[in-house]
Formats: structure tokens, sequence, C-alpha cells
């Protein structure tokens, strides 16, 4: 009983002591860069986007000499899309690992998860793929939570303009999945058709695995609505396209990433001219940058076709990401969160995705997201590859 | 009128799913007076086998074979190491806890081997919706209950005029009994489990054309499945695919003229409420047992 009280005693004192001298303790981080994202289960594929994106930009800036003379790191840890084991990553990247910054990861309610803990500790966070508003949008000052992917709010407005232009009558359907992240963007939708001063004349969901949607679209079909929005993922966006395919609805589908996987393999000739939103996209002609990015992806991950790659705007995002921390590293001197947090509104540079001009906005709540909407690209089904807009006959249409 | 044929035609697609999981259910129930929970999951690697398989080069019809054997194997592997053992129990606990485990390992399995996009079976039943006045169907969706149908014919004879058949049947009455006049009762319990898996991975086959093979795919359609199960009475054939096919229906009409939302929470009130009126559900017979 005694020595088992006395080891208490200890370790209390341990913890007490090391919370009383964390401040001085955490001062000096490592050139490491920390990542918590889905790398096993459904969505693992965005873990690995993550992990390109950013290993071959830490490559790149190692060659050159590193940051401050020291080598970056990367360090990645699996959440499997549970915000609990998000935000334990979270705490260990921090307080044991000791990384100068944490990129995102996939699923946004992990991100929601993480935010809190991130502004607790003051650790700079970049968010590179999961695209819930309020993740950043946190009404936390200062705001450790950054992104440079797509916000929803934004991906919104994007995707109603898109809409209103394609739309011959202005009437819009909306379909969203039962999810956390397809209920977040319903506000989000209906503000951005209000600002245009319309509303949707449908407003559907469904649950994920649904085998048959056609009430839903039968419903849009009768609103009369000539394009459908959706905030879906491939398998359901699929068995959406083969109601409308089963009750005659041929509307113009315009969707958020969701659908960017292999929507093309499970709908056939049903997915051509389905546009989906991207923030980067190796398909189709490349410029000489993204050649260059898309030979090192290639050797180093033995790739052969851009259509392996399954969340390029993933690879993309971390690429900058990581670009962006290491400027602002540089600007702060030092491997210091509040210093590199100030930093980070100071970064001007251009990247693979966007021009960061500047890359953050201090005085902006909004402008913790980086890429802004204008670096929004719309992508289109063909043939079952996911090609950009511009260069397709859809493109050409419009 | 047209809706109403699309939600009646489309009803029945779903319809026809939920029925011929319930039916395996049935099979095993009728002869072991237990079920595996993860009859979805049976399904699951149906499909999901017959689309590794055409990704290996297989040709259509020996990838379908295979998997669905492989279903088969599944099964009398999985009643000799988590059933049996757990059978002559007091209570149903566990095997009930060992086939729900099972399955969820088979799925996490899936996952890491298949990962975890849903992927499409080819099947010309899926090319190109037919018209029936006005509403669209696709013909696998149409093969469906069409199958679900004559595999409660085929089963019912089997049951009436096969020494097997009536071996389960006696067997499911009393296993002491069975034993006494020279049944080997573990192998008929096994040949159910058996049948029902190979029955379940066919139905995987079948279905997944139209829901998409993926490794999540068996967990909810198995739950309905069981659902209609019970709603239509376990012990019936007829039973429980007739209430397969009406769950469907009711499903769809709920969706269509109530709201989608409301699916759920109505199915299973109906169910509960039909539980209550008929405790040995709608075409059950009532039967003497100890849980």
């Amino acid at each position: 009983m005694l020595p088992d009280k006395i080891l208490r005693g200890h370790v209390l004192a341990a913890t007490l002591a090391l919370a009383l001298s964390s401040g001085t303790a955490l001062a000096q981080q490592q050139p490491c860069i920390g990542n918590s994202a889905a790398i096993t289960g459904p969505a693992a594929f965005g873990g690995m986007a993550i992990k390109m994106g950013a290993e071959i930009a830490i490559d790149e800036i190692n060659e050159k000499g590193g940051v401050l003379g020291q080598k970056l790191r990367f360090v990645q840890y699996d959440d499997a899309g549970a915000p609990p084991r998000g935000v334990d990553n979270t705490r260990r990247i921090a307080m044991s690992d000791k990384c100068v910054a944490i990129l995102g990861g996939y699923h946004s309610t992990v991100a929601v998860a993480q935010a809190q803990v991130v502004n607790e500790i003051g650790i700079p966070y970049l968010g590179v793929l999961a695209a819930n508003t309020k993740a950043v949008e946190n009404g936390a000052n200062p705001n450790y939570m950054f992104r440079v992917s797509a916000k929803d709010k934004w991906v919104a407005r994007f995707l109603v303009e898109q809409a209103l232009k394609a739309s011959k009558t202005g009437k819009i359907a909306f379909f969203y999945e039962n999810t956390g992240w397809g209920n977040g963007a319903v506000p989000d939708v209906k503000d951005a058709m209000a600002k245009a001063g319309k509303e949707l004349v449908a407003l559907e969901t469904f649950n994920w695995n649904d085998p048959d949607m056609s009430p839903q679209v039968i419903r849009a079909r009768d609103a009369g609505a000539d394009v459908v929005l959706f905030w879906a993922l491939d398998r359901e966006g699929n068995q959406i396209l083969r109601s409308m395919d089963k009750v005659g609805y041929k509307p113009t589908v315009i969707g958020a990433w969701g659908i960017a996987g292999n929507l093309g393999e499970l709908a056939g000739p049903l997915a051509d001219g389905v546009q989906v939103v991207q923030t980067f996209t190796f398909m189709g002609d490349m410029d000489p940058k993204k050649k260059a990015l898309w030979d090192k992806l290639k050797a180093k991950y033995n790739l052969k076709d851009p259509s392996e790659v399954k969340m390029p705007s993933g690879v993309a995002n971390a690429y900058d990401a990581v670009y962006i921390l290491a400027d602002a590293i540089k600007k702060a001197g030092a491997f210091d969160w509040k210093k590199v947090h100030d930093a980070l509104y100071t970064v001007n540079m251009d990247g693979i995705v966007a021009e960061y001009k500047p890359a953050f906005v201090a005085s902006d709540p909004e402008r913790q997201d980086a890429i802004l909407p204008k670096y929004y690209k719309l992508t289109v089904w063909v043939d079952g590859k996911l090609l950009p807009l511009e260069q397709t006959k859809y493109g050409k249409a419009n | 009128m047209t809706t109403f044929l699309q939600y009646t035609l489309s009803g029945l697609a779903i319809g026809g799913i939920y029925a011929l999981v319930a039916l395996g259910f049935h099979i095993m129930w009728s002869a072991a007076k237990a079920v595996n929970f993860a009859h979805g999951d049976t399904l699951m690697i149906g499909a999901v086998l017959a689309v590794i398989g055409i990704d290996v080069g297989l040709p259509l019809w020996l990838a379908c074979l295979l998997a669905i054997v492989a279903g088969g194997v599944f099964g009398v592997l999985l009643e000799r190491f988590a059933v049996r053992p757990f059978l002559g129990g007091a209570t149903s606990i566990g095997w009930m806890l060992t086939t729900i485990a099972v399955g969820i390992m088979i799925e996490s399995l899936a996952t890491m081997q298949f990962g975890g996009f849903s992927r499409a079976l080819p099947s010309p039943g899926v090319a190109q919706a037919v018209h029936i006045f006005g509403a669209g169907v696709y013909p696998q969706e149409l093969l469906i209950p069409v199958v679900a149908l004559i595999a409660m014919a085929g089963l019912k004879l089997m049951q009436k005029r096969t020494l097997i058949g009536r071996a389960m049947q006696a067997v499911a009455h009393d296993k002491r009994a069975a034993a006494l006049v020279g049944i080997d009762v573990d192998r008929i319990v096994a040949f159910s489990f058996g049948l029902s898996a190979l029955f379940g991975a066919a139905a995987g086959v079948l279905v997944a054309p139209v829901i998409q093979a993926s490794a999540t795919m068996g967990a909810l359609i198995g739950l309905k499945g069981f659902a209609v199960a019970i709603i239509g009475g376990i012990t019936s054939a007829p039973g429980v695919v007739i209430a397969g096919l009406a769950f469907g229906v009711m499903e769809k009409f709920v969706e269509g003229y109530i709201s989608t939302a409301a699916r759920e929470i109505i199915g299973f009130s109906v169910m509960i409420l039909v539980l209550l009126a008929f405790p040995q559900g709608l075409f059950g017979k009532k039967e003497v047992m100890k849980v």
C-alpha cells in the first residue's frame, strides 16, 4: 500500500512540475511537422494523399539545406477518422514530439474536435483537407487554426454560382448526405442561394448505403430543378445518378469533392458530365510545375497514372502548406509556436494550388483560409476520368 | 400513377433484398434454432470476392461461382467454430455474441483488403433501365424479388419432399428425438448454415450490381433482413418473403409520401407494433422453447 502511495505522490509532483515549467520547457520546438489523419479505414486514401504532398515538399526543402539550418521531419499518426484519437494525436504531436506545427486530416469531425485543443495548447495547425467551416472559423482569438484547403462555406458559394450559371430556369435542388459533413453544408448552401436572391426548389437528404433514391429524385424532378447540387460520396452519388436514370431525369449535376473518388467506375456513362469542385488535379494536360511534382510523386511512390492519386487536392494542399509553414518559420527566425503563428500572417508566396498573397490575414477571421474561391476548379467526369472542365467538351459548350 | 408504380417497383427491388437475407435466417433457424447474426456479411463476402475475382482477371461467371462457394465454406466454418460450441448452453448469448464478433472481424478485414470505396460488379442487368408504364427499373432489380420467390418455393419443396429437408425439420423440432431416430444432428445443423451462407453469398452477387460491393454493405441489410424475418415469422419461408417485399415497398412509400428521414423511424415502429400484436410474427407458428 505504502510504496504505491509514494509512487502516486511522485507522479503527482512530476505532473505539477511539468505543468509549472511548461512555459519554458516548451519554448523550443523541434523541426518536425506532425499530422493526424486517417491512414486506416475507408478514408485511408486521404491520409496517404497528405503524406505524399508533405513528404515531397519536405524532401525538396531539405535538399536545399532545410529551414534555419535544420532538416524538417514528418510525423504521421492514425486517427482513423475518430475525433478522440485525433485529439490524442494532437497532444502527442505538441507535447511529446514537440513539433513546430501540425497538419490536419481528412475528417471534418476530427478537425472540429482538434480546434479546441489546438487553441488551448497554442500550436499552429494547418488544415489540408477537411473543409468544415467552423473548424477554422471557431471564434478563438488568437486563432491557431489555419487552412490550406477548400472551405465548405466558400465551396457552397462557388457551387451555387456555378449552378446558377448552368441553370436555364434558376431552379436548383440540393442533395446532401445525412452526416456531419452534409448537414453542415445545408446552411451554407441556403445562405449562398439567398445571397443570389433565390431559394432551393428541393432539399433532399439520404443515408450512407441507401440503395435507391427514386423518391428524392422524383421530388426534385417534379419541382422542376434543372441543376442538382450534390454533397455526397461516390457510392451514394452513384445511387442518385442511377435513380435519376430510372425516372428519366437528366439535370446538370455539380458536386462537392466527395464524388471525386471512383464515381466514374461506379456509374459508368451516367457519370459523364458530372462536375466536381477541387482545388487541384493531376489529370489532363499538366503545366511544367505540376509535371515536376507529378514526376517526383511517380518516382517516390511507384505510381503509373495520375488517376491512381485518389485525392490530388490533398497532395497539393499539403505540399503548399509545408512551404507556407517553412516560410513562416524562416520569417519567425525560430522553431517557436507563437512566433510561427504570428509569422504565418506575413507569408507571401506562389504555390502550386494558388497564389498566397498574403496567405492569411490577421484582421479577417475568414482569412485563416489560404485558398480563395477563385482558385477552386471544376473538374468533370468523362469516360471514367475526372478531367479539368476547360479541357473537355463540357467546358467548351459553356 | 407513374410515381405510385415507381415506388412500388423500387420498393419490390429493395424488399427482394430483405427477403433474400431473411430467407437465410429462416434456413438457419429452421434447423439449428440459432442464426448467424452476421448473415448480412455473408452477402458482403459474396459480392466483394466476386469483384476481387474480376480484378484478378477471372471471367464474370467463374468469379461469381467461386465467391458463392467461398461464402458457403465460410458458413460451415462459422457454424463449427462460432456456433456449435455454444449451442448446448442454457442461453443464446454465446452464439449471438460470437457471430456478431465474427461479422465485425470480417468487415474490418474486408475494409483492410478491399479498401473503403464501393466497387461496381458489372452485370448486363444494370446497363439500361426498362420502363413499365413510365416507371423506370433495372432488369437486375426486377430479378431480385423473382429470385426470392423462386428460392422460397424451392425451399418449401426441399423441406417437404427431400430426406435432408425433412431431417432439418426433425432436428428443429427436437434434437434429441432426431438423434434417436438416427439423424446426424451436427451434420444437419452444419448443412443448414452452409446452405444459408451459400444462399447469402449468391444473394450478395445478385444484389451487388444494384447496391455496389463494399466492406460495409452487409451491416444494415443484415439487420433489416433479420427484422423482416421476425416480422414475417422466422419459421415460415413464405412469411419472411412476403414480409420482406412488403417492408421494402412500405419504405419507399414512406420516403415518397412522408419523408426520407422518417423511413427508419416508421419502419422499426411497425416492427415493434407487429411483434406486440403477433409475437410469433405475422405468419410464424407458435412454438414452445426456452431461451
